[in-house]
């Protein structure tokens, strides 16, 4: 039965759930600090699944129909009308990668995690999220229909939701949370809504397949648009895209390990492989596919331009997460059907969401080791010199930053390479927008040499220079204990070496092809990937750029330390526009926020005074009435009397003028 | 006769006796009155699950028949209908006669279908929490308290089973009359005035509705000259007099239905309530006390959607779908986006809730006025969700207001650190409205999108509504997220009270809240076995609706 996944799919999420459900039930009473044991429980199992899988699917036959993946139907979840959804899993190419990626990061964050979290009042409730987290994703790379992914999608909200207001008390950590919770939600609504769309245009059918095969022959091009954009809308909530990437940097309130695993290496990687798993629809919608590389570069450009000039070190890479998310769906965006790229394009989006997993939780975990130095302190202003105070924590930082940065041989490099040459090659002249996709190369360039600058800022200013500790940190910051080292050891291993494997050998990309990509996409999205073999012109040029940035950086922060401030001066008006992340906050609050809370104070009134004041208007006209009438009954006899006369007077008049 | 038979018996006059008895032990031996309304409850649950499941194991296939003008076979007969069923003139019906009115008879004819089962045991859940969560916080008069509360369950358990459209009359009347003198004896402050609100503005809504009642009655029998005040037989002789195709006949049927229709919606657009309809809702809530909170919530408001579902769609199928349609839809719309508005300006945490609750009943009635399977079976779903949501969520603020005297959002904050446990299932409860899959609200909600989606493509101009509708999932969840944020998050200030520390969550607390916590889940999970029972009677409806939308384009064809 082990060789065989469909017996064991479901316990990929099962595990990781049952943990969170005895720890949330017996955490607070019983585990107390012992909860971390069911959860990297959980966690590894789920890990060790993964694994099985990955190796299961590899073994597949890829030419049979559907035989390049397994599904499981396990029951009907609802039916009702038209709508059917079973509660129904698959496994592909694409699913084990994800799958392997989030288990094996998710792993050694929750390791990490005993030592972050040691003594906390909420550690149970942290690994109860964390485990519900796991479930939540890896049910949400599993799904085999939009229902069942839309579920899991809202189930991983709802945990980040939680665990960036892990401190509810601080008010920070609390807004932070709803804004995360509310702006996510926003994009969901798109997302729904193109669900729904699919749903009656598809023939009320939700299933991958069935959806990607109706689309091969559905006809109404512009509906088809719509409905990538609208699906691309969720992804744009929850991978943090510009203009709903303002939830991301504030996210930052939670515990590092989840800045780590969920706003760094794996949930809001979710929108990437929403997209990619999409691509039989992207790809027949050019005009969707380069709105979606206009918003990526876009949001690269701007995020590394915040970037440059935050001071706080978790902010900083919140920005470079956010642009890096921008480098994956600029591949995705570049993959069109024009171009016959979709193959290629997917697996480059796709290597770099691999690997950008790994240096970025490295990096995360790198500043949580940090903050658990210096008592809670991220604020590079207040400390610098780490580099002999925290060995450990420099060296694996370093690999990460060289990896972010795009450093040669390093794993970043790899995977943006693979982007780049992919948007250059959708820019060569001739095909579908190609000079918007050129101008979308050299966007993406920029961004490589912004990386490499604020990367190495960030470096620098934390590890060079003299020695500095804020006094939060007392008088005995030191380096974090081994239960926390040892995944970034790890990482740093994978952030080094997972390009340099995977990379110029191909495997990733082979593999992917072979299991997802060739079976499932339409012949004419496809060309051969030999035509594409690594691009040196590209890697050359990028590299240059990238180099140019770290040596900028080296050279501002290191060598004249001094010329940094002298430049913001100079620059005021720009320094300050990228410091105040483009005023975008402060313009959404006040066109946003705040007119929907004055409207709603305004519906307040509106529905006390007028909608009930006519109500009870409405109820005072009996009484109107009847005091209007009330004269008639005055009690005198004589009265009366005259007015009977009249009646029977009117009476007879109207009989005999009848 | 069957033993399930009896069970309609037993939960219709189980709480009734418990009333009597109840109210029989005078003032002073409170704990007895209290031990007793519990165990009277709780049998009422238990019955209601056998009756669920002795329902649900019936095996009811119904297949609609093809061509629209076959005649519609008597199949809107409930099952378990108490009395032996007559062979006479009726199909079917019972022998347990009322009142003998010449050719007709008013009868005391009560049944089980799809769509009233669970609202039966809706009603029968949520009694035992709202007996508990009273426990501590009524002290006067509480065996007259426990008494109309009981009475109360009766009056709705009669509504929900009474296939007699007099019975189902006098039953929606008369389940006022309890929550009148909730209100108004263990109200807040502004007691007085909130009942009379409700009670006169429903009952003003409601005296139309029976003008509405008798026409339709009269309509059939002028007609067809049978004189029946069974539902199901109504039913299909105004389905049968529809499908005559006679132009005579159809304009006077249409003009019946208009008149039909308008004097139903009257009555029962209060009761739901849709926009502008709504102002004695956030009054009443707020002046309850919790248990009546919970009930008006939970089964008063489902009263009013429920004659939508059981007399307004199939007894006036035409003008439901060519006036009813448009004009309910867009009240319930601008009811889910006005609820939330208001419900976010609000300080009050009750008030809020109460205007969720018009908010959560606009996606409703909009969804049962899509006039599809899918979105009929969606509104079903979703009357029983907000009765276990929004029925917690009164609950938990009940528990909150015990404590501390004060329901006002800027008088707590960061109550989480101080009772934890209290804080863990208010976020529940929150997440069960909001719809989060996994809980009831998602499967529901979703449904009804669906439904309202595929009327508006398949026959409307354009996915508008839905796409109104949908803001509502972002909207429900600011609000609601936002009371969180003001409630249970941010630095702990907690509101000034005498005496020994606050304790978090009772054990007797815990018994109101982990049973519907339970269906909460169960329902998100495992939604199947609900939506397979209804889905025949379901089927049913939307198969006059769609009887309807025949005729229409005939009518459009002919006047070509």
């Amino acid at each position: 039965m082990f060789s065989d996944p469909r017996y064991y799919l479901w316990l990929i999420p099962a595990l990781p759930l049952l943990a969170a459900a005895v720890i949330g039930v017996l955490g607070k009473a019983i585990l107390r600090d012992r909860s971390h044991w069911l959860c990297i429980g959980g966690a590894i199992g789920a890990c060790i699944l993964s694994f099985m899988t990955l190796s299961a699917v590899s073994g597949l036959e890829g030419d049979r129909i559907d035989g390049h993946r397994c599904i499981r139907i396990y029951y009907t979840w609802f039916h009702a009308g038209n709508v059917d959804i079973p509660f129904s899993l698959q496994a592909d190419g694409l699913t084990a990668v994800m799958l392997v990626t989030v288990t094996f990061i998710g792993s050694l964050i929750a390791i990490y995690s005993v030592g972050y979290m040691h003594g906390d009042p909420g550690f149970p409730r942290f690994f109860a999220a964390v485990s519900l987290f796991l479930a939540s994703m890896t049910l949400l790379v599993l799904a085999n229909n939009f229902i069942v992914l839309f579920a899991a999608w809202e189930g991983v909200g709802l945990c980040s939701y939680l665990l960036v207001g892990f401190w509810y008390a601080k008010p920070s950590a609390a807004d932070a949370a709803r804004k995360a919770f509310l702006v996510t939600r926003l994009g969901d609504v798109g997302l729904f809504l193109g669900i729904l769309l699919i749903w009656v245009n598809f023939g009320y059918s939700l299933e991958y397949d069935v959806v990607f095969e109706r689309a091969r022959s559905f006809d109404n091009h512009g509906l088809l648009v719509v409905i990538c954009l609208l699906l691309f809308s969720g992804a744009v909530g929850k991978s943090a895209q510009f203009p709903l990437h303002v939830w991301l940097p504030d996210a930052m309130e939670g515990p590092s390990p989840v800045s780590a695993l969920i706003h760094a290496a794996t949930m809001v990687t979710a929108g990437v492989y929403l997209v990619a798993r999409c691509t039989p629809l992207f790809g027949q919608a050019p005009e969707a596919q380069l709105v979606v590389a206009c918003i990526a570069a876009g949001t690269a450009l701007l995020a590394a331009l915040i970037a440059l000039t935050q001071s706080d070190l978790k902010r900083v890479l919140a920005y470079s997460t956010i642009s890096q998310l921008g480098y994956m769906f600029l591949a995705l965006g570049s993959g069109t059907m024009d171009h016959r790229l979709a193959a290629v394009a997917v697996t480059a989006a796709i290597f770099h969401l691999f690997t950008h997993a790994f240096f970025k939780a490295l990096l995360f975990l790198g500043a949580g080791s940090v903050m658990h130095a210096m008592g809670g302190i991220i604020d590079m202003r207040r400390f610098s010199g780490l580099r002999r105070l925290l060995p450990v924590t420099h060296w694996t930082f370093l690999c990460g930053a060289g990896a972010l940065a795009g450093i040669p041989l390093l794993s970043g490099f790899w995977s943006k390479d693979e982007i780049l040459a992919v948007t250059k090659q959708a820019g060569q002249p001739g095909s579908f927008a190609s000079g918007i996709y050129l101008l979308l190369f050299f966007i993406g360039v920029a961004t490589a040499g912004l990386t490499g600058f604020y990367t190495f800022r960030a470096y620098f200013l934390t590890f060079w220079g003299e020695e500095k500790v804020p006094h939060e940190a007392g008088h005995h910051a030191h380096e974090s204990p081994p239960v926390m080292t040892l995944p970034l050891c790890v990482l740093a291993v994978g952030a080094v070496g997972a390009g340099l494997v995977f990379g110029p050998t191909g495997w990733f990309g082979g593999f992917l092809e072979e299991h997802w990509v060739n079976p499932e996409f339409p012949r004419r999205l496809l060309s051969d990937r030999a035509e594409h073999a690594h691009d040196y012109l590209v890697m050359l040029f990028s590299s240059i750029v990238a180099l140019t940035g770290v040596g900028a950086a080296y050279w501002m922060y290191v060598r004249q330390p001094a010329l940094a401030d002298s430049l913001a001066r100079a620059w005021t008006g720009l320094y300050e526009l990228s410091r105040n992340k483009f005023y975008l906050d402060d313009f959404f609050y006040s066109m946003i926020v705040k007119p929907l809370t004055v409207l709603a104070l305004l519906a307040r009134v509106v529905d006390q005074y007028i909608v009930d004041g006519l109500v009870d208007l409405v109820g005072q006209v009996p009484a109107f009435i009847g005091y209007a009438v009330r004269p008639v009954q005055n009690g005198l006899v004589q009265f009366y009397a005259l007015l009977m006369a009249l009646g029977v007077g009117g009476f007879f008049l109207a009989i005999l003028l009848r | 006769m069957e033993f399930e038979h009896y069970l309609l018996h037993v939960l219709l006059a189980l709480p009734l006796v418990g009333a009597i008895v109840v109210a029989l032990q005078g003032p002073k031996r409170q704990t007895a009155v209290r031990r007793i309304s519990l165990g009277v409850s709780l049998v009422i649950a238990f019955c209601s699950f056998i009756l669920a499941g002795r329902f649900m194991a019936l095996e009811r296939p119904w297949t609609a028949p093809q061509k629209p003008t076959e005649r519609i076979s008597t199949t809107f007969q409930p099952e378990f209908v108490p009395g032996l069923k007559s062979t006479a003139l009726h199909d079917a019906g019972t022998d347990w006669d009322l009142i003998p009115l010449g050719a007709g008879t008013v009868q005391f004819y009560l049944g089980v279908d799809g769509i009233n089962l669970f609202l039966i045991v809706l009603t029968a859940v949520l009694f035992p929490p709202c007996v508990l969560i009273s426990w501590n916080q009524v002290h006067e008069r509480v065996n007259e308290f426990y008494a109309w509360l009981l009475a109360l369950q009766t009056c709705v358990l009669g509504v929900f089973m009474a296939f007699d459209i007099v019975l189902f009359y006098v039953f929606f009347e008369l389940s006022l009359v309890p929550l009148f003198f909730l209100i108004g004896i263990w109200g807040g402050p502004e007691r007085r005035y909130a009942a009379r609100k409700f009670f006169v503005y429903t009952l003003t809504g409601s005296l139309l509705t029976l003008l509405g009642i008798m026409g339709v009655v009269l309509a059939v029998y002028s007609r067809t000259h049978v004189l029946t005040f069974s539902i199901p037989e109504l039913v299909v002789l105004v389905n049968q007099q529809l499908a005559i195709q006679d132009s005579e006949s159809r304009a006077y049927w249409l003009s019946i239905q208009m008149v039909v229709f308008s004097l139903l919606v009257a009555g029962f657009a209060v009761k739901v309530p849709l926009v502008p309809f709504h102002t004695w809702l956030p009054l009443a809530h707020v002046e309850a006390p919790t248990a009546g909170s919970v009930d008006l919530a939970g089964l008063l408001l489902k009263i009013g959607v429920y004659g939508f579902l059981r007399l307004c769609i199939p007894l006036t199928p035409d003008v439901s779908l060519a006036w009813g349609l448009p004009l309910v839809t867009v009240l319930a719309v601008i009811g889910i986006i006005y609820g939330a508005f208001c419900a976010y300006a609000q300080d009050d945490v009750k008030k809020l809730i109460a205007y969720s609750s018009i908010s959560h009943l606009g996606l409703c009635m909009a969804a049962v006025y899509s006039l599809t399977a899918t979105g009929l079976a969606g509104g079903l779903f979703q009357m029983v969700n907000h009765g276990l949501s929004t029925g917690l969520l009164f609950l938990l603020i009940g528990m909150l207001y015990e404590r501390y005297h004060t329901r006002m959002l800027q008088d707590y904050s960061g109550m989480a650190t101080r009772l934890p446990l209290f804080g863990f299932c208010l976020m529940f409860a929150v997440l069960s409205s909001v719809g989060l899959p996994g809980l009831n609200g998602f499967v529901g909600e979703a449904l009804c999108f669906f439904g309202i989606m595929e009327e508006e493509t398949t026959y409307g101009g354009g996915p508008f509504f839905a796409v109104v509708a949908l803001s509502g999932m972002v909207l429900g969840a600011w609000y609601l997220i936002t009371m969180v944020r003001r409630l249970l998050f941010g630095p702990l200030k907690e509101p000034h009270h005498d005496g020994p520390a606050i304790p978090d969550m009772e054990p007797r607390e815990w018994a109101t809240f982990l049973p519907l916590a339970a269906l909460c889940l169960l329902l998100g999970l495992y939604p199947h076995p609900f939506l397979a029972t209804s889905q025949p009677d379901v089927d049913r409806l939307a198969h006059l609706a769609d009887a309807a939308r025949q005729r229409q384009q005939q009518d459009v064809q002919a006047r070509r």
